[in-house]
């Protein structure tokens, strides 16, 4: 219990910093942000939006190896945890889009415009709803379990090939004040912090919520129809 | 050796099956032709006298063309199921041999769709003009099989889901998007009349695609077919 | 109102805040709720 109040706490600072942290031209105390150009305090989003982008892809990756080990184990057990990772997974997903959404109508002028990354993290979500509607529409425990890890997998061995489209297309309106084109990390030190920590954050609470899921079901299982 | 000509026979048994069957009742093929005929119409009213942009017409014939293979890429799984005879072709064959023999089948549909597709288009579609055609030949071979290799697995998927019809395009979509835009994007440059060259990358995406697709699709293939 | 435009980052901050309060409180709420029935699940199967 005590890991999960210093998860509430944690993220309750990460939101405080995230937010509180000064934005000046030129950095001078080591608490203050630097001023992006172009976004000043529209950039404070990479402490939250970011991480749901995260999460979505780990959630689906979670999804992809438990349904390659159910399909390997056949225990019911591997399945209930990819299909919970798949749940969480796609709640974030949804979160990521939107917030990209909203961020992209503040920066850019529009909710939508196609961006690369845009299309990438909808083509994430049509994946999930797509394997959701394939879980419902099949009967039987087993066989279930086995559509959807094949369905998992083929969808996520053609997910790459998405990473390699977003280089072609040339502009991106997409910031990438991470990594840029060289890999270099070139963000502000206490920035940089913030944001892990919120990465750490947000990971804890997918965990939280993925063990509550799987615990809830595999006991559902136990006590029967 | 032996077991590898055995193997390449239950193929092209499996194959000559599907396709036998399929000139006797010619579900498959009359669905796929009357759909291209009926949405090519719809477009050809739809723009009128009007000249779409180039962008725009190389996108259309890659919905029709997906669209069209959504509506029989799935019979051949979904045929077993209805006729009730899959437990026989589990028993008579190895899952391998059903799977390519079944990629074949669909590969052949895909490849007549498209040709047919294309031809249609290229004459009824105003403003429809290949510069490049030997770029553009290449994109639809590739395209085609691309296609068939992802639509074959998903078809096996939802061959025993109950809302099959519905289910395959909202399956096959996210799985198929690379393959689209690629090939979108290179029927764009081959009506611009591009170089071969500038295709490069798509090529690249398409063929890799392929080769991945087709391969994590006979690795899983069995899993799908035993239950 | 003009407070409201002048501070509206701490606005924000304030309302995250809040909202991570209540999701914090329900996965607590779950969490209390459902080790109870495991420990009711372990004592009947015992």
């Amino acid at each position: 219990m005590a890991l999960r109040a210093l998860l509430g706490l944690w993220l309750g600072v990460v939101i405080v910093l995230g937010f509180g942290l000064p934005m000046v031209a030129t950095p001078v105390e080591w608490y203050q942000l630097p001023v992006i150009p172009g976004l000043e305090d529209k950039a404070r989003i990479i402490f939250f939006h970011v991480p749901t982008a995260w999460l979505a892809v780990v959630g689906f990756a979670m999804s992809l190896i438990y349904g390659a080990r159910y399909l390997r184990s056949k225990k019911i057990d591997d399945d209930i945890k990819s299909s919970a990772s798949a749940g969480i997974g796609f709640m974030f997903c949804t979160l990521a889009t939107v917030t990209g959404a909203i961020w992209a109508k503040f920066s850019w002028g529009t909710f939508w415009n196609w961006d690369p990354r845009q299309t990438s993290i909808f083509v994430l979500l049509l994946i999930y709803g797509a394997y959701f509607a394939l879980r419902s529409a099949v009967e039987g425990e087993e066989r279930r379990a086995t559509l959807a890890a094949v369905y998992a997998i083929i969808a996520g061995v053609t997910m790459p090939f998405f990473m390699f489209i977003m280089p072609r297309i040339l502009s991106s309106l997409h910031p990438e004040p991470i990594l840029n084109t060289q890999g270099k990390l070139h963000m502000n030190t206490i920035m940089l912090l913030v944001f892990l920590a919120s990465l750490i954050g947000f990971t804890g609470v997918y965990w939280w919520m993925w063990r509550l899921q799987v615990r809830t079901e595999q006991l559902h299982h136990r006590i029967g129809p | 050796m032996a077991k590898a000509g055995r193997w390449l026979r239950s193929v092209a048994a499996v194959f000559d099956k599907d396709w036998r069957s399929e000139l006797r009742t010619r579900y498959a093929i009359s669905a796929l032709l009357m759909f291209v005929v009926t949405t090519i119409a719809i477009l050809m009213f739809s723009l009128g006298s009007e000249e779409a942009p180039q962008e725009v017409l190389s996108g259309m014939l890659w919905v029709v063309i997906f669209f069209a293979a959504m509506s029989g890429l799935s019979r051949t799984f979904v045929a077993e199921e209805e006729r009730g005879t899959t437990m026989t072709l589990q028993l008579l064959t190895s899952p391998g041999a059903v799977y390519f023999g079944k990629l074949l089948f669909n590969l052949v549909l895909v490849t007549g769709l498209s040709v047919f597709t294309v031809l249609l288009y290229a004459l009824f579609i105003n403003g429809f003009v290949i510069q490049n055609v030997l770029l553009f030949t290449l994109t639809v071979a590739l395209g085609s099989v691309g296609f068939s290799a992802a639509a074959t697995i998903i078809a096996a998927i939802i061959a025993k889901a109950a809302t099959r019809g519905t289910l395959y395009p909202v399956l096959s979509f996210p799985v198929l998007l690379p393959l689209l835009l690629a090939v979108i994007n290179a029927t764009r440059l081959a009506a611009e009349g591009a170089p071969l060259a500038d295709a490069a990358g798509e090529f690249q995406l398409l063929v890799s695609y392929i080769v991945v697709v087709v391969t994590a699709s006979a690795l899983v293939f069995e899993y799908v077919w035993k239950e | 109102m003009d407070f409201l435009s002048q501070n509206s980052l701490y606005v924000v901050l304030f309302i995250v805040l809040v909202v991570w309060l209540g999701v914090f409180l329900y996965l607590s709420r779950i969490e209390r709720r459902l080790k109870v029935l495991e420990d009711v699940y372990k004592k009947a199967s015992q």
